[in-house]
């Protein structure tokens, strides 16, 4: 794990309307990490992901990926640069067969060139996908739509790749498989952060990890140092 | 009584001031054209705040209103060559608007929105087709088309109708007052916001829908019924004419959606706009569609909505509220 | 015997050919930004009106002046877009639909002043031609109405279903959100998606103008057709509105023989009516 600076957040307040959501958050992502979120669900972890993703706006505060300040850049010219969401909820488009939701995910001009290399190594990551790709999106199972949108998200040649809530209501066996993908996607040297409610499952598999209680951060660290702390044996271990 | 003199306010007298204004208008010796216009504008005004319920405070974007008027107007029409009296025609016809209010109600509010607007423009194109084919009684017919003088009115002379028309102006503004302050005019506000929540909140959305639906259908017949009076005769292409939902819809959004002044101010530039230009045809309403455009994306809410942010505005409110007695 | 429908069903399939048309680009429109554009009528029209501008003043077949109305209306499409429906959803539910009628007042006056409430036409020798099924003529005109129907349709689907742009405007219609995070610009396919619509629009003014006459006024009467067969076809579906169509052409053909000529378009409006009330997705709808 190296120590350079992928995307460095610095003091942003994010608003939902008249509604503040985030209070001076900063943190860093480094590259080739897994780093995790970790929060109630009222928490603002998603909240985060959006602005990240430029769905939403600081108010205040700065934000900068490889160097270059994206505080105020739309969504689409975020994943220009190389940072994918899969959002919450899958977001299949769900009347269009699976290779076309592939596809699609290579709208970008960068992402365009290398489709073909990406498309081979979706299918390596997901075989499942490439027995299926002629059927429409909303007739595969949770799993496979998780898998889906990963794939999907993998055709935008990523860098950074943010994960909400991936394994919502999905069987322990499929979310073994998933983990196992995104440690797979992690070694072709891609940055992954993940938001998880699964609190024990994260500090598995993440090598650091944010809290974030009611929009600001309370607490960082390695997993290690984590699940050593009191607080968090308190909070969300009950111990 | 002495509660009445404490709540007159500045506000209040003025208003007072203007409608005995309105209302001697006829008698002062000024110029016809004074009464005609001030006749249209109370017309209008009085289809405007009925709309301005329906689409300001319930969302709900009516293009329906020729059928009520032309219903109405046909109705007394009719009813004077059967030999019933114009001012029984007169009510008769708006309360059949009414009904015929209720009954569409049932297959058009199923729809929201878009489906909405478009059902209730089909329903006076699919009149203007019936009432030309439909010649219940026969013999006069005037111009083309299948329409009818409206007889027996020769008494009623221009003040009368004037009057008539102040009425009905009066009635929809108090109507539309006493509605909002109701529980029916939360009802609509809390629809307009947002109809799943107010329908778990028990709110019956649909009936609630209904009321002001059929109340304006009945105004907006009364109104309809009175100009048609005035014109003395009634024929379907401009009577079922999407020209009358482009003056209502005018009025109420430049002057402002939602507000309670709205169509009145409304409701005087367009009047205003139409005369000044009446020669040039197209070119007064070409002039609205323009405003309208850039009114709804510089200021939903009208030109009411633009002084109201004005500091103007709030000398107005306090020189309004403030007690004489 | 025979011939007395076989007649009204031949000129309801052609017929109906016009009519999806006339519907493709709204229900292009509606799938993609779940506007259902209310000046659509009076775009069509604007179509007839620019071609007949062309063929007046450069003396061009109608179909020709495609080459010059195709590009106008793919520009003020996209301006429409951009400037006045993209910044009316930010506004509040019902500014669409104000500014779309607002946006018809101002297409029907203008046409109504350049060009006098006096009805026009964009025929030429072969349009005013019938050609023989058997025993039976029919207008050259509606054939061509149809053959450009299916041809519109079959283009608009390609597009839809092989560009990056027409997979982008299906994906922002069907979840906006994934979309944005998928690297669309939703405002730019939306824009080329309204552009797109106006395209349509432009050949569906000439057939129209090709196959009968028009005024400034025509554009309620064929917004109301066209919705009738977006809603029967379902909402989004170019094969539905080709279907929706043809459906809805044969409806009032027959009905007009055997209802009287008068009642036509009273049919098409009650189907509507009917529609609405039953199933306003449509039979193909989603």
């Amino acid at each position: 794990m190296s120590q350079e600076i992928l995307l460095k957040i610095s003091n942003i307040d994010v608003f939902h309307g008249t509604f503040q959501a985030l209070w001076d958050i900063s943190l860093e992502v480094r590259k080739d990490e897994m780093l995790a979120l970790i929060g109630a669900n009222t928490a603002g972890k998603s909240t985060l992901l959006d602005t990240i993703s430029g769905l939403l706006h600081p108010t205040k505060g700065k934000m900068e990926f490889e160097g270059k300040d994206i505080t105020h850049l739309e969504a689409y010219e975020i994943v220009e640069l190389g940072i994918t969401q899969i959002p919450e909820g899958r977001g299949i488009f769900p009347e269009m067969s699976v290779i076309d939701n592939i596809i699609i995910g290579s709208y970008g001009r960068r992402a365009r060139q290398k489709k073909a290399e990406n498309l081979k190594r979706v299918f390596q990551h997901f075989p499942i996908l490439e027995k299926r790709k002629k059927q429409t999106a909303k007739t595969l199972s949770g799993g496979e739509q998780q898998m889906l949108v990963i794939a999907r998200g993998l055709m935008a040649d990523p860098k950074l790749m943010l994960l909400d809530e991936m394994s919502l209501g999905l069987a322990p066996i499929v979310i073994n498989e998933l983990f196992k993908a995104m440690k797979e996607i992690r070694e072709t040297g891609i940055t992954i952060m993940f938001v998880e409610q699964n609190v024990r499952r994260t500090l598995q598999e993440a090598d650091r990890a944010y809290i974030l209680e009611t929009g600001r951060v309370t607490l960082s660290g390695t997993a290690a140092q984590l699940k050593e702390e009191e607080g968090v044996k308190k909070a969300y271990f009950g111990i | 009584m002495k509660a009445l003199t404490q709540k007159l306010t500045t506000g209040w007298l003025l208003i007072i001031v203007v409608v005995v204004i309105l209302v001697i208008l006829p008698i002062l010796n000024l110029p016809r054209e004074w009464t005609l216009y001030c006749f249209l504008f109370l017309i209008y005004l009085a289809m405007s705040n009925m709309w301005n319920l329906l689409a300001g405070y319930t969302g709900l974007i009516s293009l329906c209103q020729p059928a009520f008027l032309g219903i109405a107007g046909y109705m007394v029409a009719i009813g004077t060559w059967v030999g019933v009296p114009w001012w029984a025609g007169l009510i008769g016809g708006a309360a059949i608007a009414g009904i015929f209010a209720i009954l569409i109600s049932f297959p058009v509010f199923r729809l929201s929105g878009v489906y909405f607007a478009i059902g209730t423009l089909v329903v006076p194109e699919a009149l203007r087709i019936i009432f030309y084919l439909w010649k219940p009684v026969g013999g006069e017919l005037h111009g083309a088309g299948a329409g009818y003088m409206i007889k027996e009115i020769g008494d009623l002379s221009m003040a009368h109708i004037y009057w008539m028309a102040l009425a009905v102006a009066l009635i929809s503004a108090i109507v539309l007052h006493v509605i909002l302050k109701s529980k029916l005019g939360l009802g609509l506000a809390s629809i307009r916001d947002n109809e799943k929540a107010a329908a778990s909140c028990g709110v019956n959305t649909f009936r609630i829908k209904v009321y002001p639906f059929v109340i304006g259908a009945f105004i907006t017949g009364l109104a309809g019924a009175i100009f048609y009076i005035y014109q003395g005769y009634i024929e379907p292409a401009a009577t079922f004419n999407v020209k009358w939902t482009m003056i209502i819809l005018l009025a109420t959004v430049i002057g402002g959606l939602r507000t309670e002044g709205g169509p009145i101010i409304g409701t005087i530039i367009v009047v205003i706009l139409y005369f000044l230009l009446a020669r040039y045809a197209g070119f007064s309403l070409l002039i609205q569609g323009i405003i309208l455009v850039v009114i709804m994306l510089i200021s939903p809410q009208g030109i009411v909505g633009i002084v109201r942010k004005t500091r103007f505005y709030s000398y107005l409110e306090r020189f309004a509220t403030k007690r004489l007695i | 015997m025979t011939g007395d429908i076989f007649t009204p069903l031949v000129m309801g399939v052609l017929l109906g050919g016009l009519y999806a048309l006339i519907a493709m680009g709204l229900s292009m429109v509606f799938g993609v930004m779940r506007l259902i554009n209310l000046a659509h009528g009076d775009l069509v029209i604007l179509g007839s009106y620019l071609a007949y501008a062309v063929v007046t003043f450069l003396g061009l077949d109608p179909i020709v002046s495609l080459v010059i109305c195709i590009p106008v209306m793919f520009g003020i499409g996209f301006a429409i877009q951009k400037y006045l429906m993209g910044r009316a959803f930010g506004i509040s539910g019902e500014a669409p639909l104000i500014i779309a009628f607002g946006i018809a007042l101002i297409i029907q006056n203008s046409n109504q002043i350049l060009w006098t409430p006096l009805s026009r036409g964009l025929t030429t020798s072969y349009s005013l031609a019938s050609f023989s099924l058997g025993q039976l003529q029919f207008p050259v005109s509606y054939l061509l109405d149809f053959i450009a129907a299916v041809i519109v349709m079959l283009a608009l689907r390609e597009f839809l279903v092989r560009t990056y742009l027409g997979k982008a405007i299906t994906a922002a219609s069907q979840n906006k959100r994934a979309a944005l995070l998928m690297g669309i610009n939703n405002n730019l396919v939306y824009g080329f998606a309204f552009a797109i619509a106006m395209v349509s629009a432009a050949i569906a003014g000439v057939f129209l103008g090709m196959t009968f006459p028009f005024t400034p006024t025509s554009g309620t009467q064929f917004l109301i057709i066209a919705f009738g067969v977006v809603i029967i076809g379902g909402l989004g579906s170019m094969f539905g509105t080709l279907v929706g169509g043809l459906i809805l052409g044969i409806c009032q053909t027959l009905a007009g023989t055997f209802l009287g000529p008068a009642t036509q378009m009273l049919i098409v409006y009650v189907i509507v009516l009917v529609i609405l009330a039953i199933r306003p997705q449509g039979l193909f709808g989603r």
